[in-house]
């Protein structure tokens, strides 16, 4: 036993930590969700001045309708699971997972915080440390249309089709300005690392301005915000559902099948949060605070215990990804749903022209300064 | 383990692919081209050839067999099974694989005696940008002549059949 430990060390403490992470983040990351079902419930009762629900409780106690993600739970795992008679089976049943496991996966790119010294390790706080992980959010974001896709087209039902068409023109089309939004960051940072990326953050521009992304990138971040909204498939890009016009693409589905649909939208309001926070916003980085604590642009310095700024650090990245998740879920109840000739024209003659124009703007700006080898 | 995960999606390539010559519903066919897709960048993972199968998802998997799908499912045909007319066809059929067939025995055979190289791996994302926009910028820019040529046809095709 001993001597299997000492000989495959590497690995064994390489998945152990591994496996570790995935718990804590995923664990978190699930959490977070079924909380979010509850906010977006509370956020629009509250929106239209409205209690919201506040009925579930356990022994008399209701705590403002904190156990209502656990009673839709129960009530999700109760229904009928139903199949249509003339749908294809097989696809019928892979299309939730095609929703929901490529939304999971990208999770492993995202650093939600810088790391920690554990017993003399250091222990990156991200899953995959990729160098790449820029395209594979773009590659795993793709696959995601899958889900969308399979569920109307297996369904067998038209108007269930009509919302898998729409959706694949939608995300089709989103993903183009996405994946531009994303080159000017490339270019200044010079990575494609997410971990590099929010490391490359953490600079100072003229000796006391953070060199986020919305300082360098501001055209960006709302193109990016824009697009991954429709991405995302929520109002006011929600053609795909339109529950009071065609009810979408999930029509068919019932029961936990459609709870793997919906869990996974909520999945992507955290999954845009923590891109937008990570891309833009300095992912785990406060401002002035460094490896040994915080240093002002004065000079004066505060000294702090390495795990005092590792706590402030995934703090710092938890807060900008609940402000996210939380601004996401306002955009949703306030604005109409577009029409979808305005939602095409919208992303080709709006959104693409502006991306391209932010990636030469980008680039000369760079030739300017002489950044460029 | 590397020759294992090259082996299993190659395998997993070849098998997707087959099933889907032999699948007669044109989407459930396009699903197994994906299959197919996503295990040949599986194989370029495990040759860690990282950019390359991360591109081969964005491109193939994510952009072009969406558009497939979208375009076989407008069709009216996707949702009927066609056999196939007379004899004469099948027979083309089978001649035009026979050829397929034998040619593709013979460019393998070449590849049996390639050199393999054994430290195989990607020569990186600056490596390649240096090709793309240094020594072969000239055809890079071409190629987007042929791209602008085709979205021109597809709208002056698209334009035409709103007058009718």
């Amino acid at each position: 036993m001993i001597e299997f430990y000492e000989a495959n060390k590497d690995i064994l403490l390489f998945s152990g930590a591994a496996a570790v992470k995935v718990l804590l983040f995923l664990g978190g990351v699930m959490s977070f969700t079924a909380l979010l079902t509850l906010a977006e419930r509370k956020v629009s009762a509250l929106m239209q001045d409205r209690v919201g629900p506040n009925r579930a409780s356990v022994f008399g106690l209701a705590l403002n309708g904190l156990f209502h993600p656990i009673a839709d739970a129960i009530k999700m795992i109760l229904k009928e699971d139903f199949v249509p008679g003339k749908a294809e089976k097989l696809l019928f049943t892979l299309a939730p997972f095609f929703a929901l496991v490529p939304v999971l996966a990208l999770f492993a790119f995202i650093p939600f915080g810088d790391y920690v010294m554990v017993f003399g390790y250091q222990l990156e706080l991200q899953i995959a440390e990729v160098p790449l992980a820029l395209f594979y959010v773009l590659a795993l974001s793709g696959l995601a249309i899958y889900g969308v896709f399979l569920g109307g087209w297996a369904s067998k039902n038209n108007f269930a089709l009509l919302g898998a068409l729409r959706g694949a023109a939608q995300m089709v089309s989103y993903e183009v300005v996405l994946g531009l939004t994303l080159v000017g960051l490339m270019m200044i940072y010079g990575t494609a690392g997410l971990q590099d990326l929010v490391r490359a953050q953490g600079a100072l521009l003229f000796g006391f301005v953070p060199a986020w992304g919305v300082v360098v990138q501001p055209v960006a971040f709302i193109l990016f915000l824009i697009a991954a909204i429709a991405e995302n498939k929520r109002t006011p890009f929600d053609l795909v559902e339109g529950e009071s016009e065609i009810i979408g693409y999930f029509m068919e589905y019932s029961s936990m099948r459609f709870a793997a649909f919906m869990f996974s939208e909520f999945v992507e309001i955290i999954l845009v949060a923590m891109l937008a926070a990570t891309l833009f916003f300095g992912g785990w980085q406060v401002p002035y605070l460094y490896d040994t604590g915080f240093i002002l642009p004065g000079g004066k310095a505060l000294a702090l215990n390495h795990y005092i700024v590792a706590a402030l650090q995934v703090g710092s990245f938890s807060v900008k990804t609940v402000f996210f998740s939380w601004f996401l879920l306002v955009v949703r109840w306030t604005l109409p749903r577009f029409r979808f000739d305005q939602l095409m024209g919208l992303c080709w003659k709006a959104l693409l022209p502006l991306a391209l124009l932010n990636i030469l703007v980008t680039g000369a700006v760079l030739l300017a300064l002489g950044k460029i080898r | 383990m590397i020759a294992a995960a090259v082996y299993f999606f190659g395998g997993l390539a070849a098998l997707a692919t087959l099933l889907m010559i032999f699948q007669r519903d044109p989407v459930k066919a396009a699903m197994l081209m994906l299959a197919a897709l996503l295990s040949t960048a599986g194989l370029y993972l495990a040759l860690s050839a990282q950019l390359l199968a991360a591109l081969q998802v964005i491109l193939y998997a994510g952009a072009i067999m969406t558009l497939f799908i979208v375009a076989l499912t407008v069709m009216p045909q996707a949702w009927r099974d066609h056999q196939p007319k007379n004899v004469f066809t099948r027979v083309l059929g089978l001649a035009a694989a026979a050829v397929l067939l034998t040619e593709l025995v013979k460019v393998s055979a070449v590849l049996r005696t390639a050199v393999r190289n054994v430290d195989f791996s990607e020569s990186g994302v600056l490596g390649l940008a240096r090709e793309l926009f240094g020594r072969f910028a000239f055809q890079f820019e071409l190629l987007s002549l042929v791209i602008l040529t085709s979205i021109v046809a597809a709208v002056t095709l698209a334009a035409k059949r709103r007058e009718a």
